[in-house]
């Protein structure tokens, strides 16, 4: 819900990867991204539970088992906040230019 | 060792400063949904969900299996804008929306039932849904949809 939980969340090579592992395979178990990483089954469990409370995880279960999913929303939101933002203004400015220039001809 | 996956679902959630009934307006609305769904004019009833495109062609044309006002909504999903995808047997669409804490409400789409649709499942993930999430929740806090076409792939203007 806040920018800060998702920056910190990011901040960290081992939560990037997680995620990176989602997006290539979604919706997989605790065990299953134990097995993919360099990392006891706790150290995972606290990093997914770091990307959970930014919202880049959703957890859903399925029977017995808890099934984690990439939520790549709240990414979006900081490219919407701050990224559109600082590409908008030249992008418009040269597509002015283009467009005085060729009425120019 | 278990390698139990679910890469026939997809889950997305977002938080929006809005009340429940105005963001189910926005999902089941087509003056709502035109400035967000990449331009897709969407009109829910309960027993139909019907999507067109700015040029008028059906874009979607399913059947509501639940619709539950302000809180829930299932319909069917096929993405009739492409003919392969349109050829892919149907999926599905879950809206959740939960009233949080401060104003909040909390927003899931579950998209699942993809399966035997790979193509709608590699067409709707990542930008597809993230797009019209975020364009979804931009527009009932500000008013204001987004910038840029957010058009679905395959899919020119």
């Amino acid at each position: 819900m806040d920018d800060d939980h998702v920056f910190k969340a990011l901040a960290d090579p081992t939560r990037r990867l997680l995620l990176d592992r989602l997006f290539e395979r979604d919706g997989r178990t605790l065990t299953d991204l134990e097995s993919d990483m360099e990392m006891t089954r706790f150290g995972v469990m606290k990093h997914l539970r770091v990307l959970e409370e930014a919202g880049l995880v959703v957890t859903r279960r399925s029977g017995r088992e808890k099934l984690h999913f990439l939520n790549p929303v709240p990414i979006r939101l900081i490219h919407d906040r701050w990224i559109d933002k600082y590409t908008e203004g030249p992008a418009s400015l040269l597509a002015n230019l283009k467009n005085a220039l060729e009425e120019d001809e | 060792m278990t390698t139990t996956t679910d890469p026939a679902t997809q889950v997305y959630q977002v938080f929006i400063k809005a009340s429940p009934e105005k963001i189910w307006e926005a999902i089941t609305t087509s003056g709502f949904t035109v400035r967000y769904f990449h331009g897709a004019a969407i009109e829910v009833s309960p027993e139909r969900y019907l999507s067109h495109g700015p040029d008028g062609a059906t874009w979607g044309d399913g059947p509501v299996f639940e619709y539950d006002p302000p809180r829930r909504l299932v319909h069917e999903w096929r993405s009739l804008y492409d003919a392969d995808m349109a050829s892919e047997q149907p999926s599905r669409v879950t809206w959740e929306i939960e009233p949080q804490d401060g104003e909040y409400c909390k927003l899931t789409v579950t998209h699942d039932q993809l399966g035997a649709a790979p193509k709608t499942a590699a067409s709707v993930s990542g930008p597809g849904w993230m797009f019209v999430l975020s364009g979804l929740k931009t527009l009932v806090e500000t008013g204001t949809p987004l910038t840029g076409t957010g058009l679905p792939a395959g899919v020119s203007s």
